[in-house]
């Protein structure tokens, strides 16, 4: 599975580099928004502070939001679901692996690529703005299975968004109001400790944090002992919830397909 | 005379599309509905922990939100669906079927699709900017109301002269497929008055790529704040853009090759 994985992610490499511009413009797609909410933010928090974020805060919290939003996000809507709604599975579905082995080879090239051009815009703007970085090694070391387990539960729960085209036309509409929960409970609009605290409590029990804002409040060593832990156990938790149910939309979804023309 | 004739035709086709699948409707509708609506609980965050946000309060901002929706209702709805088949047909080589019909090419180039159930992110905009203004309670004039329209038109203006000319880059980059985008990224900023932006980037966004014609200055017409030189600039800016954007169209199309050659 690994080295095939490899290969098919060197092989869509290849092909990415074709599409450099394209790429970037993807990939500022995720440096945009979060701009936005900065520059907001910053000015709520002016020189006092919002939800325990001082102004350098919130700074910082979007720059690495921005790293964090471009590892995690999802594509299979777009690279998977064509694929089934064109009939261009039946291949795939011969090659001894699951087919999202190979999807998941588009995403990481997709990142890969558009990472090396990302990376000069984000060191640009962390040299403008300057903000105070206060992480510790215990959050950089925390990082690693927090954001691990975001790119899981987005990849996961984008894949099985995309395989609702089993079904429907219609799998990008279910996509669009998974990203819209996501921009308001995930941690965009803004850090899940400012929401107020009907929405904090709605966010720290449902899947969109994990997905995207928690490795970010983990790096920057913004949450409590107590805090880790719920949020651990819960994005672990998260992790099963979404790997199940890609299994099931999976095994529910192939017995449903029948190649165009078939 | 003519050329609305045509366009009412395309107008009609559409909507008959749009009829015969009328499930697909209500799916786009709620879509609408909750991206809207969590758009708008975003608002609600950042005004928890604020009263104002560069000195616009919570119902201007509402106010401008809703001319965010409508104006990308506007261009959902009549501009990206036609101008980004465009990009494909240039690569197809069928953009020669444009160039045959006796209309003018940019006319049919613009007008020949439509995706009608955006109509509801105009709704939904123009409900917004109903409730922002109602939360306002500051009284309309006729005169408020008609500068507003007026503003609105040449946000459209501008916005239309943008995409043309996004699409026109076709014609020297053939494979540009998703050149669009750019506009989709900047516009992104214009959920938010361009006063809350860093001194170089409300520059940006004024003169090089002026969303702030777009949204703010819309919303401000109709808010009753402070009249700003921006609202004289506008009608001129969309005027001249659109006029730029027809020449560039029509250098475009002498580069064009077809397919074969």
């Amino acid at each position: 599975m690994l080295a095939g994985t490899v290969a098919l992610t060197k092989a869509e490499l290849a092909n990415l580099f074709q599409y450099r511009i394209v790429m970037f413009l993807y990939a500022l797609w995720e440096v945009v928004n979060p701009i936005v909410y900065l520059v907001v933010w910053s000015l709520v928090a002016g020189d006092g502070e919002v939800g325990g974020y001082r102004r350098g805060d919130f700074m910082m919290y979007y720059l690495v939001f921005m790293l964090v939003s471009h590892l995690t996000v999802a594509i299979e809507v777009y690279t998977f679901a064509p694929l089934i709604q064109q009939g261009k599975l039946s291949p795939r579905l011969l090659r001894p692996m699951h087919p999202s082995w190979s999807a998941a080879a588009t995403n990481i090239a997709y990142k890969t690529v558009s990472l090396i051009m990302l990376v000069p815009v984000w060191i640009a703007l962390f040299l403008i703005l300057r903000p105070p970085f206060q992480g510790d090694l215990i959050g950089i070391l925390l990082f690693v299975p927090a954001i691990s387990m975001a790119v899981l539960i987005s990849f996961l729960a984008g894949s099985a968004f995309a395989m609702l085209a089993f079904w429907t036309t219609k799998s990008f509409s279910f996509w669009e109001i998974w990203m819209s929960l996501l921009f308001l409970f995930g941690g965009q609009v803004a850090p899940v400790a400012v929401l107020p605290d009907l929405a904090r409590a709605l966010a720290i029990g449902m899947p969109f944090r994990y997905a995207l804002g928690f490795p970010v409040e983990v790096v920057l060593g913004r949450l409590e002992p107590a805090e880790l832990l719920t949020g651990f156990a819960l994005q672990g938790a998260w992790t099963i919830v979404a790997a199940v149910v890609f299994a099931l939309v999976w095994r529910a979804g192939i017995r449903r397909y029948s190649a165009v023309g078939a | 005379m003519r050329l609305m004739w045509i366009a009412w035709a395309f107008f009609r086709s559409a909507l008959q599309q749009e009829l015969a699948y009328r499930a697909d409707f209500f799916g786009n509708v709620l879509r609408s509905v909750i991206a809207v609506g969590t758009s708008i609980g975003g608002l609600a965050v950042v005004f928890s922990h604020t009263e104002s946000l560069g000195d616009w309060n919570l119902a201007q901002t509402l106010t401008l939100l809703g001319v965010f929706y409508v104006i990308q209702g506007v261009v959902a709805m009549f501009m990206s669906p036609s101008l980004n088949k465009i990009v494909e047909e240039v690569r197809d080589g069928t953009f020669d079927y444009i160039l045959v019909k006796p209309v003018p090419s940019q006319f049919i180039a613009s007008t020949r699709r439509f995706v009608l159930w955006h109509v509801t992110d105009i709704a939904l905009g123009a409900g917004i900017i109903a409730i922002g203004l109602g939360r306002l309670g500051s009284g309309l004039s006729a005169g408020g109301v008609l500068l507003f329209l007026g503003m609105i038109a040449a946000g459209i203006a501008i916005v239309y002269a943008i995409w043309l000319t996004l699409t026109t880059l076709v014609f020297w980059f053939v494979r540009i497929e998703n050149v669009t985008m750019i506009f989709n990224l900047f516009y992104e900023t214009g959920r938010y008055p361009v006063e809350i932006y860093p001194f170089w980037l409300r520059q940006a966004l004024t003169f090089v790529f002026p969303v702030a014609f777009i949204t703010t200055v819309p919303a401000q017409a109709i808010t009753g704040r402070e009249l700003t030189w921006l609202m004289w600039a506008a009608p001129i800016v969309g005027v001249i853009a659109v006029i730029a954007a027809s020449v560039f169209w029509r250098v475009g199309i002498r580069r064009y090759s077809s397919a074969s050659s």
